[in-house]
C-alpha cells in the first residue's frame, strides 16, 4: 500500500485514530469509495464528483468501475491533470476568436480559431492518459529508501474521446509549408504564469518529432461539445497516441522548430530516467504510449456460474493484434474476442472472455499484443519519475467467487 | 542509583519540553522556507491559510494535506512542474515538511 492511501484511510476515518487502527481498515476501493463526497474544484464544477478520486485540485482520476463498454468516456467523468492552474472561463467567452501564432512555415502568421474552422475538419477518437497513469504500480514496488513524486493514478487517468478540428497539415500547407531543417512541431499552452516565477519553469510547452505532422490536429470540439476549459478549450493540439502531456491544452502557439523547446517542462521533466539520475534532456522524452490494457469487469467478487470479463486494451501507435486473459494471476491463458466498433488505432478496443467460474479466488489480468509483435510485459522497467506503466501485473483484479 | 534514577526522571520530564521547544523552532523555520528561502518561494504556487498564501500553480495544499514525508520527496525530487531542491539544506527541508503537515491537519 503507498502512502497516499494509508493517509486516504485515515482522513476517512478522522484524526485521532492509529496508523494501526486505520491499516485493519476494508480494501482501498471501499475507502475510495467513501470519499467520494469531497467537493471538486470549481473549474470542473460540472462533473460528476461520485465518478472521480480526487487526488488534488489538478489530478481527478476517473473510478474503474466506470469505464463502462461503451468504448468513449463522457466528459463528465473524464480524468484531469493540470500541470498549471486552469485559466479562468473568459478564455472561452469568443471563442472563434482565440488567437493562435503559427511559426516554422513560410508565411508565419497568427490565426483565429474561427479562420482554422474554414479551412478544414477531421474528427477521430484518441485514448487520452496521464504519462503518470500506473503510477501506483511503481510506487508498490520501491523498496524502503527510493522516493517517488507524482499522482498515484492508477488505471483511471484515461479516457477515449473523440476529437474534432483542423489537421495540422492543412493549416502548414496553407502557411507555404514548413520552412527547411525543422524536426520537431512545438505547441505552447495559454496558461497564465504568475508573476515572479521564470516563465520558462512553468509553460506548458512541449515539442514532439515532426513525423506527427500526419495526424496532428488542433481541435476545438470533444464528444460533440465546444472544448470545455478543464479539458483544453477553446482549442488543443492533440498529438494521437502521445501521452496527454504531449496535447496541449489552449493552444496559443504551433512552431516547427529545429529543435525541442528549453522549457523545464520538455527539458528535465517528463523524460525516462533512473531512480538515482537527475532526469535531463539525454533521456527519452515521455512521447508514444506503449501498448497496455487492463480488466474493467468484474471488479468485485461474484456468484458462481457464467461472466463476463471485459477490458480496455490500446496499442498506442499502433493497431491491436489480440488480447489474452488470464484468471489464475498469469498461469494460463486465453484469447479474448474484440468486440464494438475499431474507432482507429489510436483509440481502445473492448475485449470480452466469457468464462464460466467455480467457486474460488481469481486473480484477473490481460495482456495486450499490437500488430507490431509488441506485447505488454509483466511489469514496466522501474522509472524516477514513474512514467508510462503498461505491466499486466500491476493493475490485477483479485476477486472471490462463491 | 539514587543520583541515576534522578537523572532519567530529570530526563523523562524535561524531553517532552526540549522536543516541543525543537518542534516549534522547526515549526518557525518551516513557514520560512515556505515563504523565503525556497527559491522559488513555495508560496508563489501554492496556497496555504496557515501562511497566508494564495498561489495558483501547484495544488492547494489546505485540500491535499500531504505527509511531511510526501512533501520532503516532491521538494527534492520536485513533482510536474516543481522543480527539484538545489538550495535549501536537510534541516530546512525536514522543518518544511513538518510545518506543511502540521498545518494542514495531515501529521
Amino acid at each position: 500500500m503507498g502512502k497516499d492511501l494509508s493517509f486516504g484511510r485515515r482522513e476517512f476515518l478522522g484524526a485521532g485514530l492509529t496508523a494501526v487502527a486505520a491499516a485493519s481498515v476494508g480494501s482501498s476501493s471501499e475507502v475510495l469509495a467513501q470519499q467520494a463526497a469531497k467537493p471538486l474544484p470549481a473549474y470542473v464544477g460540472w462533473k460528476d464528483p461520485n465518478a472521480l478520486i480526487i487526488h488534488s485540485d489538478q489530478t481527478l482520476e476517473m473510478k474503474r468501475d466506470l469505464f463502462g463498454s461503451s468504448l468513449i468516456t463522457p466528459e463528465d467523468r473524464l480524468f484531469v491533470r493540470n500541470n498549471v492552474k486552469a485559466p479562468s472561463d473568459s478564455i472561452v467567452a469568443d471563442r472563434d476568436g482565440w488567437r493562435v501564432e503559427f511559426a516554422g512555415v513560410k508565411e508565419p502568421k497568427t490565426l483565429t480559431l474561427g479562420d482554422l474552422k474554414r479551412m478544414g475538419v477531421v474528427t477521430l477518437a484518441t485514448v487520452l492518459q496521464c504519462s503518470g497513469n500506473g503510477r501506483k504500480y511503481f510506487m508498490d514496488k520501491l523498496s524502503g529508501d527510493q522516493k517517488m513524486s507524482g499522482t498515484p493514478w492508477t488505471v483511471g487517468a484515461s479516457g477515449c474521446v473523440i476529437w474534432s478540428g483542423v489537421p495540422l497539415k492543412t493549416v502548414i500547407a496553407a502557411l507555404g509549408g514548413q520552412v527547411t531543417g525543422v524536426k520537431y512541431i512545438t505547441g505552447t499552452g495559454g496558461e497564465e504564469i504568475p508573476a515572479g516565477l521564470n516563465p520558462k519553469d512553468l509553460i506548458v510547452e512541449r515539442s514532439v518529432p515532426l513525423k506527427n505532422l500526419d495526424h496532428v490536429i488542433l481541435a476545438w470540439e470533444m464528444n460533440g461539445k465546444p472544448l470545455s476549459v478543464a479539458h483544453g478549450g477553446p482549442l488543443r493540439m492533440i498529438v494521437p497516441g502521445y501521452s496527454g502531456v504531449n496535447n496541449v491544452k489552449y493552444v496559443k502557439t504551433v512552431a516547427l522548430t529545429v529543435a525541442q523547446t528549453d522549457a523545464r517542462i520538455q527539458s528535465t521533466n517528463y523524460r525516462y530516467h533512473s531512480m538515482t539520475e537527475k532526469p535531463s534532456p539525454d533521456h527519452p522524452a515521455v512521447w508514444e504510449q506503449p501498448v497496455k490494457s487492463w480488466i474493467t469487469s468484474p471488479l468485485t467478487d461474484k456468484k458462481a456460474g457464467q461472466v463476463q470479463v471485459t477490458g480496455l486494451a490500446l496499442g498506442g501507435m499502433n493497431e491491436l493484434a489480440r488480447v489474452d486473459v488470464s484468471l489464475d494471476g498469469g498461469k494460463t491463458w486465453k484469447e479474448a474476442k474484440f468486440v464494438g466498433p475499431d474507432l482507429g488505432r489510436f483509440a481502445w478496443r473492448l475485449f470480452v472472455l466469457p468464462a464460466v467460474m467455480k467457486p474460488g479466488e481469481y486473480t484477473l489480468v490481460s495482456r495486450a499484443r499490437d500488430a507490431k509483435g509488441n506485447v505488454q510485459p509483466e511489469d514496466s522497467p522501474l522509472n524516477g519519475s514513474g512514467y508510462g506503466y503498461n505491466g499486466w501485473r500491476g493493475p490485477a483484479v483479485k476477486i472471490m467467487v462463491a | 542509583m539514587r543520583l541515576s534514577g534522578l537523572l532519567i526522571l530529570t530526563f523523562a520530564l524535561t524531553a517532552p519540553i526540549n522536543q516541543a521547544r525543537s518542534d516549534n523552532a522547526a515549526m518557525a523555520l518551516g513557514k520560512k522556507v515556505f515563504l523565503e528561502l525556497a527559491e522559488p518561494q513555495c508560496a508563489l504556487c501554492h496556497t496555504l491559510a496557515d501562511a497566508g498564501s494564495t498561489g495558483p500553480v501547484g495544488p492547494v495544499l489546505d485540500d491535499l494535506k500531504p505527509t511531511a514525508d510526501r512533501v520532503r520527496t516532491a521538494v527534492t525530487k520536485g513533482v510536474g512542474p516543481m522543480p527539484a531542491n538545489t538550495i535549501l539544506t536537510r534541516e530546512q527541508i525536514d522543518a518544511v515538511a513538518l510545518y506543511i503537515s502540521t498545518v494542514t491537519g495531515a501529521r
